[in-house]
């Protein structure tokens, strides 16, 4: 057995007991680090051993895994970032969803590749790490602090500044275990999925803050390394679309997703831009250069993509907000009919502040305003507030009332299936949500039905397979007609896996839009292995496999997946306008199952898939003694 | 030298025509800024249809070329969005509908997530 830390790692896992006060570290085999690389199959590995079906996700036991990868700290664009994986509380099931910043390679030089905590501490604390020093502290002076004022005071405890110091954690509203509340950090960086945060809240960790370690990390071929990372970064500049992503970041996806029927419009009502509505000023270059901006790049990252913005004009005016990704123009502009880019700009980071999920908020206020406009929810109910499409200052309202769990705000803050069904009647047909309770994204699904096949279909509380990175490299079509049932289930089930691998590399989904080949370059050069594009997602689909496994064991079966009346709905007008994708549901469920190779009756891998990916220990506990012959 | 786009705009003044638009980030694959709007009206060959349309625009753009198509098959890559007469491909036409005189086609950048 090799004994020496693969290049890329730290060589240890950081665990933290906080119902018993002890903090030690776990050391992994290099055998082990080339089975689970890091990210989300460490976290899954973790979740799946040591998270039994009764800890649901507020019990103390929940595990909660805040892992980087084999990348994270090494010279390669977009590696500072962490994987966070738990049972998460708007499904209670398991949970994949990833950050971006600095936490990464902070974390990666203080000389640990994740943190896993377990148990309940019986004070708010705050995890504070500076190499060696690992030390629980008391988080009093934090509490009630939303997420920014929670890193300026930390800034100015530690007397550090700048990128010294990252620090993620949770606003008021995981405080109060709003369901979907996030982990958020490095002014702006969130990870938003399936209530990450109110797991921590329930744990009473405030944050992890991190001073930049002094460690440094050894790449196996560094020269080989560099010649990778250049080769990423050129791809990413030249490719025809990723050039836009390397230049504006994910702002073009406002147009762009207008013209294709998959901008979400005042919550699913229509998909057409409000007359009057001037498109130029929506565009990209428009988005950046209509406030005074400055870039806020992450570790090692050389795209023009995370930027710092000022509010040129209105009540806010002066202050800096963090420049809103698509999704928070969407959930914080367009899902809630707010087309004033300003108010939008300010609302998106009040939301980070408050630390909820920007797409669960636009469903849930986009919700709330039709509620009000169709008179299902009377201003009464709101403590007299008045929500009316598009007013950013009722919805930050509502907002503070929900972080705060007051008023209707206690039950606003189970999202919106919850609320939705508890309130029933018409109501209940507005609310866009899976099944499952996990959130959509905020794109419009109804035209894009890949996307909501898969956030339905995903075991991570979000899309699992994601969007198509070059899928003529994995033998698939360049481009599909979006509306044809078999083509789109055949493709979301052929691309599981790859966005597994990227995630547990500790690199940024936006900076992996290239080969996997190119990936594999990078991971083999900082490490010495040999990875493949077939062992690449061979990984994948056993992170993919031992998810769905745990979600199974947790009672989230097929009966689940299915979207609710409103999300999967016919678009009244637009480019995708009479599009049903009801009528073809289970038909996608079937080929989908048929192509990932799980039973489509229980839900579960069969027995030959977790053969094939390593997994066969996994079938005594899912399939029992006898396997039924149509899962053979 | 007119180019064959100008020539075509310039029939298509007088005689059965389609419209091609690029819009946003698109506009750079056709000498434009990365935004607004860039439109170019190209006479309508008979049995005319999006995928010969695209092919006629792109023979004199070669960055445009390389967005719309997918180099291992030929066909119409995965950068580039089509939209004819308001709808998604796949909705009221495909790439080899037959075009009508005055239909319009709309390109704009692929969907990137996030």
């Amino acid at each position: 057995m090799e004994t020496s830390v693969p290049g890329g790692y730290a060589g240890r896992i950081l665990r933290v007991d906080l119902t018993n006060d002890r903090i030690w570290t776990q050391p992994l085999s290099p055998q082990d680090y080339r089975q689970y690389l890091g990210g989300g199959r460490i976290g899954a590995k973790i979740l799946y051993e040591e998270v039994p079906p009764d800890v649901q996700w507020d019990h103390p036991e929940n595990r909660l895994i805040l892992a980087t990868g084999p990348l994270a700290g090494l010279p390669v664009w977009g590696t500072g970032g962490l994987t966070v994986v738990t049972r998460g509380a708007m499904t209670n099931g398991a949970t994949s969803t990833q950050a971006n910043g600095f936490f990464g390679a902070n974390l990666k030089y203080s000389g640990y590749d994740a943190i896993v905590f377990q148990g309940q501490a019986n004070r708010w604390v705050y995890l504070y790490i500076k190499d060696d020093t690992v030390e629980l502290r008391d988080a009093a002076q934090l509490l009630g602090k939303d997420t920014w004022e929670m890193q300026d005071t930390l800034n100015t405890e530690h007397g550090l500044s700048g990128h010294q110091m990252s620090v993620y954690g949770i606003g008021p509203a995981g405080e109060n275990l709003v369901r979907f509340a996030v982990i958020a950090g490095d002014y702006g960086h969130v990870a938003s999925k399936n209530g990450c945060g109110a797991v921590m809240g329930k744990k009473q960790v405030k944050a992890v803050c991190i001073v930049r370690g002094s460690r440094g990390l050894r790449a196996a071929d560094a020269r080989g390394l560099y010649q990778a990372a250049d080769d990423i970064a050129y791809d990413l500049k030249t490719d025809p679309s990723t050039r836009s992503l390397y230049e504006y970041g994910t702002l073009p996806g406002v147009v762009n997703l207008l013209g294709l029927g998959a901008l979400p419009i005042k919550n699913y009502t229509t998909n057409e831009k409000p007359e009057g509505t001037d498109m130029s000023l929506w565009e990209a270059p428009a988005l950046r250069n209509g406030f005074d901006h400055r870039g806020h790049q992450c570790s090692a990252c050389g795209m023009h993509h995370c930027h710092m913005q000022v509010l040129p004009s209105g009540p806010h005016q002066g202050k800096i907000v963090d420049e809103p990704e698509y999704e928070g123009w969407s959930g914080a502009g367009w899902a809630i009919g707010l087309t004033d880019r300003v108010a939008a700009s300010w609302l998106n980071t009040q939301i980070d502040r408050a630390g909820v999920d920007v797409n669960e908020f636009g469903w849930l206020i986009g919700w709330v305003m039709e509620c009000m406009e169709k008179g299902y929810i009377t201003k009464a109910q709101l403590g007299g507030l008045e929500v009316r499409w598009g007013d950013a200052e009722a919805a930050n309202q509502l907002l503070q009332l929900i972080a705060q769990r007051q008023h209707l705000g206690d039950l606003l803050a189970e999202g919106v299936k919850r609320a939705s069904e508890r309130l029933g009647g018409h109501a209940a047909d507005c609310a866009i949500y899976t099944m499952k309770g996990a959130t959509p994204r905020g794109h419009d699904h109804r035209a894009r039905w890949e996307e909501m096949l898969d956030t339905c279909t995903g075991s991570t509380g979000t899309l699992e397979s994601g969007a198509a990175v070059k899928p003529q490299e994995m033998g698939l079509p360049a481009r599909i007609n979006p509306f044809d049932p078999d083509a789109v289930a055949k493709l979301v089930g052929s691309l599981q896996g790859r966005r597994h691998f990227e995630d547990s590399l500790g690199a940024c989904i936006f900076t992996t839009r290239t080969t996997i080949e190119n990936l594999c370059c990078a991971l083999n050069a900082a490490t010495g292995w040999d990875y493949t594009l077939g062992e690449a997602l061979r990984f994948g689909r056993r992170t993919s496999a031992l998810l769905r496994a745990f979600n199974i064991r947790c009672g989230i079966g097929p009966e689940l997946e299915k979207p609710s009346k409103r999300y999967g709905s016919v678009p009244v007008d637009g480019p995708a306008a009479g599009i049903a994708i009801e009528p073809h549901w289970e038909h996608m469920l079937d080929v989908w199952y048929e192509t990932v190779r799980y039973d489509r009756k229980t839900g579960l891998p069969k027995p030959a898939l977790l053969r094939e990916l390593g997994l066969e220990h996994l079938i005594p506990e899912l399939w029992g003694e006898e396997v039924p012959s149509r899962a053979v | 030298m007119p180019s064959e786009v100008d020539r075509d705009t310039a029939l298509a003044q007088e005689e059965a025509h389609v419209q091609i638009d690029t819009v946003a980030w698109v506009t750079r694959y056709v000498g434009g800024s990365g935004s607004d709007r860039i439109g170019s009206a190209l006479a309508r060959a008979p049995a005319a249809t999006a995928r010969t349309a695209l092919r006629r625009l792109s023979q004199r753009l070669p960055q445009l070329r390389r967005a719309l198509r997918d180099p291992a098959s030929g066909e119409l890559g995965e950068h580039i969005e089509v939209v004819v007469n308001g709808a998604i491909l796949g909705v009221r036409h495909g790439l080899d509908s037959e075009l009508k005189d005055g239909d319009r086609i709309l390109l704009f950048g692929q969907y990137m997530g996030g």
